[in-house]
């Protein structure tokens, strides 16, 4: 994406957005990601006020947020309550990343004995307060936008402020990961080796960055629209062109970053042979805090002819 | 198939020479010589992919490809073997030509607002870089003339494909062996070489039977100066390729397959298939004919400049048939169908000849080993024993340069193949409801005002997609459009102020054909913003009253504040035009008609056969008044519909908008009932 570097001077921008970006239980890549945007940093600060942002200022905010970017999951009953005031101070509220948009890696929990996790980890568990779930930020409070993956694609995110500054929709695409990889030119390497891949049932907007390094998607951005994940791991089992693959093994594919998306830890809870876990915490919430501004972009429609 | 072009049977001046294996980096080096890049097969991630590449030594001398449904496999040949050193004995490469002449992604469309207001548009141009492949096949060869006449055959021209095109040489190989998930014999496109190439090389021991198949190619291969092939060469050429062909195992039965595979919409099948379809789009984007593209829009922070840029797109992603009421298709079920009837069947009628060409590709690169042939032959079932059927289900003898059956081209409107765009000016703004909004567009494009009542134009505005609008009126001075927000780019539309620059394409598409209704009573059936594509005829038709018997208009709105052109109607009423208008919704201060529009039929009805409809509105709506006026004997013929489908390029050249054997852009939007037949009730088509 081109990004004009040669930014107005930082005095010709009058009510600039004020931008916030905050965390949770995460491990920060997502900012780091952000802040890895060179070319285009100078270009966003001009256009937009970082009233806040954890990985690169001391600066705090109790808002209101134009935008707010919201990394990491809900994973104490103290981020539960504040994620619930963020959602009040702000306008476009956007998940990033694996664990804010899925529960990310300590969603694994979800499948385990809590206590016992607790137990094995701290020396003193009672003064972990921990929930026994890690959830993602949208079954707590109503989400915008989504930027996925672990960590996100940078320029998904330049895009989602461009649109809000445009006024339109943000171009976050929810096609296979397939669409992206043969675009390249790359080479499939579930066909070519028998190697597991989650590209097909994966939303893209990495650039196909692991199949493009010859190895299987993890499915770090999550489903896709429509993902077919029994057909997959059908084939990941019996497919005459796949190697040995035990259901298990086959179950645990899918309980990655973004093992905790409904369609993800339905399988590898089947096929590890266990029950399934509902994923919200019932009852953990103030259902009047739960439904706030309607999403901006509330639906999939994309642009028609008005004929 | 006998054709001239044979080993046995070639030209004078063309005859066959041998070019010996270690000489083969001399035609790589003339090609080069003559500033073309070279792109050849080339082993790339366990697979062979069609690259650039300097020296011959980089071709895969040695190696083999072991395929089967889900699988590829790049093995060295045993050093025993008899073909062990051979370069070519390895099936298509996976990549193929494609990505040469028809690149994923090319720049399209750039947009800048300049700091006057004015539109900076540019389109931009392909660079010309004139290209050389070794080691196409006789499918590849079969794909790039399919190619040539989807994109270059007219009538739009894509704006990117002719000039890769143009200077493209092509070094062809014939197969000395087929793969497993080989089957253009089936097909009718291979393993001969019979047209497409300028040299056609056969690997046999030592080196290659090399004949010219274009002037080009032969003066090439004399510049090379290699001795004539002798007798025994040629004949192990000869039956090397005939071996190739015996040695082929599962195809299609392509006899009358266009026929079985549409009469079999239905089958259950799909629903099977769709089970282990991951529609992960692989098969659509390794196969060499696909052309699907969709528009990617990306502009700077402010929203003052962006580029428009083409990208392969695929009829498997919800996103590909989707307008704001949702996607036609839904379901993997109706994403493979289409693609599935379009390849081997539908291709037919909009292209004149089959979109597959047998290469395999499909089969070997899909994550989970669907093969077409299998389920072709579940689905459309055997060939009839009888080969006397209708000449459109006859064996498509599909050998390039005579395989292109006869094939009905639409015609083309004014304007309707228009790449290029116009920068109009947005002259005056006019509040509709709370939701649309009329546009009045001043320009002095004779095109653009050439327009006729039912054709539309894209519309390209900095940091948005490219839509497609109706016309609603044509002015001496310029166009109407009327907007409904529906969508970002509408939203913005919607709100935008006088002096605004737009860039316009058009008129685009099939007009409504006002003329069938001369001497006939005509009826104008709206719902919604359904009247705004109506607008323009209704205003003809007043000009023209007196070649009309009755004229009535049937008007449906969600609202009684969701009536569009309110005033301009009160006072066609006052005039005495017969307008009847019914809400969904009334509010307390409405006195008129409640309900669906089919209602206002009790009053007044449509009947009979001097009735012509012109009917725009919701789909459901329109497929409710149809079976109403066909209840009231107003003939299918005679009533006309206008389809929304999405639509990226407005000229047949994405594939977006396809329904059956049309492209809704292109041969509409507007159509008769007769025209779509039972396709208007095909569910998720």
């Amino acid at each position: 994406m081109a990004i004009a570097t040669t930014a107005p001077a930082r005095a010709a921008v009058v009510n600039r957005p004020r931008v916030g970006v905050v965390k949770f239980a995460s491990c920060d890549g997502c900012q780091l990601t952000i802040l890895d945007l060179e070319d285009e940093l100078l270009a966003l600060t001009d256009r937009f006020e970082f009233v806040e942002f954890a990985e690169a200022t001391s600066r705090r905010s109790s808002g209101p947020f134009d935008v707010l970017f919201v990394e990491g999951s809900i994973s104490s009953p103290e981020q539960a309550v504040e994620i619930a005031r963020l959602r009040a101070a702000t306008r476009t509220l956007v998940t990033i990343g694996a664990c804010a948009t899925a529960g990310g890696i300590q969603a694994l929990r979800t499948a385990a004995e809590h206590e016992a996790f607790r137990a094995a980890v701290y020396p003193s568990p009672a003064f972990v307060e921990s929930l026994a779930v890690a959830s993602p930020v949208a079954s707590y409070v109503n989400v915008d936008a989504e930027l996925r993956g672990c960590p996100i694609d940078a320029h998904q995110l330049v895009e989602l402020l461009t649109a809000v500054t445009t006024g339109r929709r943000p171009q976050l695409p929810d096609q296979a990961v397939c669409l992206e990889c043969k675009r390249r030119g790359l080479e499939c390497v579930v066909v070519t080796r028998g190697e597991p891949c989650l590209g097909p049932v994966t939303a893209t907007g990495c650039g196909a960055i692991c199949p493009g390094m010859g190895r299987g998607c993890y499915g770090c951005f999550g489903p896709r629209e429509g993902a077919n994940v029994d057909g997959l791991a059908r084939w990941f089992i019996d497919g005459p062109a796949m190697g040995e693959l035990a259901p298990g093994d086959v179950g645990r594919l899918f309980a990655g970053f973004t093992g905790a998306a409904p369609i993800f830890r339905e399988v590898t809870d089947r096929l590890e042979g266990r029950p399934l876990i509902q994923l919200q915490p019932a009852g953990a919430y103030p259902a009047e805090l739960a439904a706030h501004t309607p999403p901006r972009w509330a639906s999939d429609a994309r642009e028609t002819p008005d004929a | 198939m006998v054709s001239e072009r044979q080993w046995g049977a070639t030209g004078k001046g063309a005859a066959v020479r041998f070019l010996p294996v270690d000489r083969l980096d001399d035609l790589v080096t003339a090609l080069r010589g003559d500033g073309r890049r070279v792109v050849g097969p080339v082993v790339e991630d366990g697979a062979l992919k069609m690259a650039e590449f300097e020296h011959a030594a980089e071709l895969p001398f040695g190696w083999t490809v072991r395929t089967a449904p889900g699988l590829v496999r790049l093995e060295r040949r045993p050093a025993d073997a008899q073909n062990a050193d051979r370069v070519f004995d390895n099936g298509p490469a996976w990549s193929g030509i494609k990505p040469w002449t028809f690149p994923s992604r090319v720049d399209a469309l750039s947009l800048e607002t300049r700091s006057d207001g004015s539109l900076a548009v540019r389109v931009e141009a392909p660079p010309a870089t004139a290209t050389a492949v070794i080691g196409a096949r006789a499918c590849d060869l079969a794909a790039l003339a399919v190619h040539d006449r989807v994109l270059a055959g007219g009538p739009a021209i894509d704006p990117d494909y002719p000039s890769r095109r143009a200077d493209f040489f092509v070094v062809a190989v014939e197969c000395a062996l087929a793969t497993s998930t080989c089957f253009c014999a089936s097909m009718g496109t291979g393993p001969e070489v019979t047209a497409g190439a300028d040299v056609v090389l056969s690997e046999i021991d030592g080196g290659f039977a090399a004949r010219g198949d274009s002037a080009a190619g032969t003066r090439l291969l004399d510049r090379l100066a290699l001795e004539p092939a002798l007798d025994v060469q040629i004949a192990r050429a000869t039956e090397q390729v005939a071996a190739t062909r015996a040695s082929m195992g599962l195809g299609v039965d392509a006899d009358g397959l266009h026929d079985r595979l549409l009469a079999n919409l239905d089958s259950p099948r799909w629903a099977e298939i769709a089970e282990r379809c991951l529609a992960c789009a692989n098969c659509t984007l390794v196969c060499p004919t696909c052309f699907c593209t969709g528009v990617e829009v990306a502009s700077d922070l402010d929203g003052r400049a962006s580029t428009a840029t083409r990208a392969w797109d695929s009829c498997f992603t919800a996103g590909f048939a989707q307008v704001v009421g949702g996607s036609f298709r839904p379901q993997h079920r109706d994403r493979y169908r289409q693609w599935l009837t379009h390849k081997f069947g539908t291709w037919f009628d909009q292209f004149g000849t089959s979109g597959c060409v047998g290469c395999g590709r499909c089969v070997a690169w899909c994550p989970v080993g669907i093969d077409v042939r299998e389920e072709l032959a579940i689905i459309a079932g055997p060939a009839p024993t009888s080969t006397a059927t209708a000449p459109q289900a006859a064996a498509p003898v599909l050998v390039p340069g005579t395989r292109i059956l006869a094939m009905a081209r639409p015609a083309a409107h004014p304007g309707s193949t228009r790449i290029d765009y116009v920068e109009t000016t947005v002259a005056a703004v006019r509040p509709e409801t709370a939701d649309t909004t009329t546009l009045q567009i001043a320009t002095d494009d004779p095109a653009l005002l050439a327009a006729r009542p039912g054709q539309f134009v894209m519309i390209a505005m900095p940091a948005f997609a490219i839509p497609p609008i109706s016309i609603s009126r044509i002015r001496l001075d310029g166009l109407e459009l009327t907007i409904r927000a529906a969508g970002p780019a509408t939203s913005f539309l919607a709100r935008i102020r006088p002096g605004t620059k737009l860039a316009l394409r058009g008129p685009l598409g099939r007009p409504w054909p006002v003329e069938d209704a001369y001497g006939r009573d005509v009826a104008i059936v709206a719902g919604g913003i359904g009247l705004a594509p109506l607008r323009g005829m209704l205003d003809q038709v007043l000009a023209e009253r007196e070649r009309f018997e009755s004229v009535r208009l049937y008007i449906g709105a969600r609202t009684p504040r969701d009536r569009l052109f309110v005033a301009e109607l009160d006072a066609l009423v006052a005039q005495g035009v017969d307008i009847r208008l019914t809400v969904d919704r009334a509010g307390p201060e409405w006195l008129g008609r409640v309900g669906i529009i089919t209602e206002l039929f009790r009053g007044a009805k449509p009947t009979g056969a001097n009735v012509t409809a012109f009917v725009c509105g919701p789909e459901r709506m329109m497929t409710a008044v149809t079976d109403l006026l066909s209840d009231l004997a107003v003939p299918p013929e005679h009533t006309w519909l206008t389809l929304e489908r999405r639509m990226e390029c407005g000229v047949g050249l994405c594939g977006h908008c396809q329904l059956g054997t049309r492209f809704v852009c292109r041969d509409g939007p507007v159509f008769s009932v007769a025209e779509l037949g039972s396709d208007l009730r095909q569910e998720s088509l």
